[in-house]
């Protein structure tokens, strides 16, 4: 009965495909983050194993989001994006590695 | 060799110290804003292309992309307000320094060149910023002017901080 019930109430709710009515693991989200006036906002975000992040350069030069070891998108010219997705817990700082004064972090929980 | 950084930083001391005696008008900002980062296209394309060390060439090929970047910004505000890029003393003044300084670069190879542009590059950043703060910012009149140099103001203060950080790494 309960199983029931908790199916039921998560399909109003939104996408658990679970059949044993278990607590709905919480869906991925994305996060946008924009480049601009040489700086990530927001500089801080906060995402959980599975999100993805998106950078767009809203900036008219080129910039990077580079974490060593973790991901590195290159060149971005104006209005390219970049996704990452969060695959492990931590805290991920990242750089511009053309202006040093461009610096961002990731919190996966 | 720091002879022309002075001379092409000169130019814009002018524009910062003229702020006492007459503020240029919002067309002029516009041709001064557009002359400036000609300057400095024209220097980092040499860099690029002329430079020793790996970071010079790629401080020079940032140049370039960056100040078209800004340029391409500043010519379609001027074009949507109907201004013309109004020629004038100080816009003069930096073309004249910024062809001194390539014609110094271009008798120049190896680590000297390198290090020539690079003091040139720390002290024009230097200026150019000082002359957003003094003169640029204070004196553009139009709201959406104003808005576009403070918004492009930190991408010569990210080009000022790697200027110094390659040009250390050169000694």
């Amino acid at each position: 009965m309960l199983t029931l019930i908790a199916v039921a109430t998560s399909g109003l709710v939104g996408c658990n495909d679970r059949p044993d009515g278990a607590a709905a693991k919480p869906h991925p989200t994305t996060h946008t983050i924009t480049m601009e006036a040489v700086s990530y906002k927001p500089e801080v975000v906060t995402a959980k194993v599975g999100d993805s992040i998106v950078w767009v350069n809203k900036d008219p030069y080129p910039h990077t989001a580079t974490a060593k070891d973790r991901f590195d998108s290159k060149e971005m010219l104006p209005d390219k994006s970049f996704t990452f997705t969060a695959t492990a817990p931590g805290e991920v700082h990242y750089v511009c590695t053309f202006h040093p004064t461009m610096k961002g972090t990731i919190v996966v929980k | 060799m720091k002879a022309f950084a002075f001379v092409l930083a000169g130019g814009l001391t002018l524009a910062a110290t003229s702020a006492l005696a007459q503020a240029p008008n919002d067309a002029q900002i516009a041709h001064i804003v557009v002359t400036a980062n000609q300057v400095d296209i024209d220097a980092g394309k040499l860099a690029a292309e002329r430079g020793t060390n790996a970071d010079v060439k790629a401080f020079g090929e940032m140049m370039a992309k960056d100040h078209t970047g800004v340029n391409k910004l500043a010519s379609d505000l001027a074009a949507k307000l109907k201004v013309t890029p109004q020629d004038n003393p100080t816009s003069q003044s930096l073309k004249a320094g910024g062809v001194k300084n390539v014609s110094n670069l271009k008798t120049l190879k190896g680590a000297a060149f390198d290090k020539a542009y690079m003091d040139n590059e720390v002290a024009y950043h230097q200026a150019v910023i000082d002359a957003v703060d003094k003169t640029l910012i204070p004196s553009a009149q139009n709201e959406e002017l104003k808005a576009l140099i403070v918004k492009v103001r930190p991408a010569f203060v990210a080009h000022l901080e790697k200027a110094k950080s390659v040009l250390a790494s050169l000694k």
